[in-house]
């Protein structure tokens, strides 16, 4: 191996004074470890950048293994000369395990082949949850792929117009109130969504995630154009002796979590039933009993969350299916909103498949170029979208804030009358 | 239509396209446009496909994916020369 030359980076080693840990300190001491010039390149290259304040990045090329449209997303430096070792710098991303979790020998695997075949820099884990594993050059990315199928079982993540990672919470493996497995529903879909996973179907990304519980650990109300997040439908079971124990201090409230510091006795009025946002709760403090009107409760988890031994989700669980999420680019940011309030997710998960594979065949004939899922909705209306792509009736449900703003669209058909009616005749009978 | 009247299809947009003078990278969506009569999965399985016989090439800046002939318009790796070891 031959010498290897460090760039002067003054601007940089400022941030390996801060009090938290520092990519420029770990970058370098890998670098001189392992004598990798591209480590001391790209700290190069991101100082010339800090000072001219523009990128030395250019896009665009590379995408893929052959046979796949997706996973590898090219990047080329433009400042070749000053930085041979990284005048390609792809990178590849990683389909991670359901819920990520990695035995310690599939990682350390993972390591040695990025050791030798990358230039060790590696992201655990990008924003879809893949393993990002930061620059190589062409010529290695047939190795990498070969490697990583064949010696680790490991597979090419989705980037561009293909199906993107999905990704799931940690689920039943860890977490009570999960109420779907959702390892195994991310599982079924990576299996069954494979072409739609490697190569682009779309007119721009599709992200799939699953959370077990309202909670949302992976945020995939945020982040996902097809968001699945576990719930019930039956009442909150509730241990009225636990609900008793908290509120006498002899359980601690969020299983401990803020006992760093002292808040004093736990008032169940004040850190629960006052905080619940449909006020659907009632604590009567002569019985010592908790009520709860069910109807009435949206989900919040709050409750759950305060008193985890006391109160659990009901037994008959299931999903509720919202769509639309997505950060600002064409439009502004947006959440999912919910199209299907409740439904059972069971193996092989048939009803889920079938629902996704009649929101890409909408979308993918009329979705524009580099317009996201929400976009679409927004374009053609929530009301068309439910209606007459998905065929399924309108509820309450769908109305995105049912108790404060109660408005919806009819159809002429559903309006006695029409839209012709005279209105006229009308306020004669019913002065305004 | 059937998968190899459409491929043949796909690439006379493309092949029209490029003697036009027009865009040499086009989305899948253009595609849909130019082909109406078919249906956007057949496009889709068509042109992945045609990717594969090395007939058609991806290009993408890694948020999306576009579709062009190899060696038409700028390459995989233009400008992007590998300097000498």
């Amino acid at each position: 191996m031959g010498e290897v030359k460090k760039h002067d980076t003054p601007l940089l080693d400022e941030l390996k004074s801060g009090p938290w840990p520092s990519f420029v300190d770990d970058i370098y001491n890998y670098a001189e470890k392992h004598k990798k010039q591209a480590g001391f390149d790209i700290l190069g290259q991101m100082e010339l950048s800090y000072k001219n304040k523009e990128t030395h990045w250019k896009h665009g090329g590379i995408v893929g293994v052959f046979g796949y449209g997706g996973g590898v997303i090219g990047r080329y430096s433009d400042q070749q000369e000053k930085f041979p070792a990284i005048w390609a710098f792809h990178t590849v991303r990683v389909n991670q395990p359901a819920a990520k979790w990695y035995h310690t020998s599939a990682l350390r695997k993972l390591c040695d082949l990025w050791d030798h075949r990358g230039s060790g820099i590696m992201n655990f884990h990008g924003s879809t949850g893949d393993i990002i594993l930061l620059g190589t050059v062409t010529e290695q990315l047939e190795y990498i792929f070969y490697d990583l199928t064949h010696q680790l079982k490991m597979d090419l993540g989705g980037s561009g117009s293909n199906l993107r990672t999905p990704e799931c919470c940690v689920g039943m493996s860890r977490c009570e109130w999960s109420c779907i497995d959702t390892q195994d529903i991310i599982y079924e879909l990576t299996m069954q969504f494979q072409d739609e996973l490697h190569r682009p179907a779309f007119p721009y990304k599709f992200k799939i995630k699953v959370s077990g519980c309202p909670n949302d650990c992976v945020a995939a109300i945020a982040r996902a154009d097809f968001s699945i997040i576990g719930t019930w439908r039956d009442d909150i079971k509730i241990d009225q002796e636990a609900v008793r124990a908290y509120v006498g201090g002899e359980l601690k409230p969020n299983a401990g979590a803020h006992s760093d510091r002292d808040w004093g006795p736990f008032d169940i009025k004040k850190e629960v039933i006052d905080l619940c946002p449909t006020k659907c709760m009632f604590w009567d403090e002569g019985q010592k009993k908790l009520y709860i009107n069910n109807r009435e409760c949206n989900r919040c988890m709050h409750c759950i969350n305060v008193m985890p031994e006391a109160l659990r989700p009901g037994d008959d669980r299931g999903a509720t299916i919202l769509m639309g999420a997505k950060a600002p680019i064409l439009e502004g940011a947006q959440l999912s909103t919910v199209i299907v309030p409740f439904m059972k997710l069971e193996p092989p998960y048939d009803n889920l498949k079938n629902l996704i594979y009649k929101v890409w065949d909408y979308w993918m004939e009329n979705g524009k170029n580099r317009e996201r899922l929400g976009e679409t909705i927004q374009r053609i209306g929530l009301n068309r979208f439910i209606v007459d792509v998905l065929g399924l009736k309108p509820i309450p449900q769908h109305v995105r804030e049912p108790r404060s703003n109660p408005y919806i669209f009819w159809k002429e058909e559903e309006v006695e009358g029409g839209w012709t009616r005279d209105v006229a005749e009308f306020r004669r009978r019913h002065p305004a | 239509m059937d998968k190899e009247a459409l491929k043949q299809k796909i690439l006379e947009v493309f092949q029209k396209k490029a003697s036009s003078g027009g865009k040499s990278k086009i989305y899948l969506k253009d595609l849909q446009r130019e082909i109406p009569e078919a249906n956007p999965r057949d496009i889709k399985n068509a042109a992945n496909e045609l990717v594969k016989e090395g007939k058609l090439e991806y290009f993408s800046t890694g948020s999306t994916v576009m579709y062009g002939l190899p060696g038409v318009g700028m390459g995989l790796e233009a400008g992007m020369d590998k300097p000498e070891e």
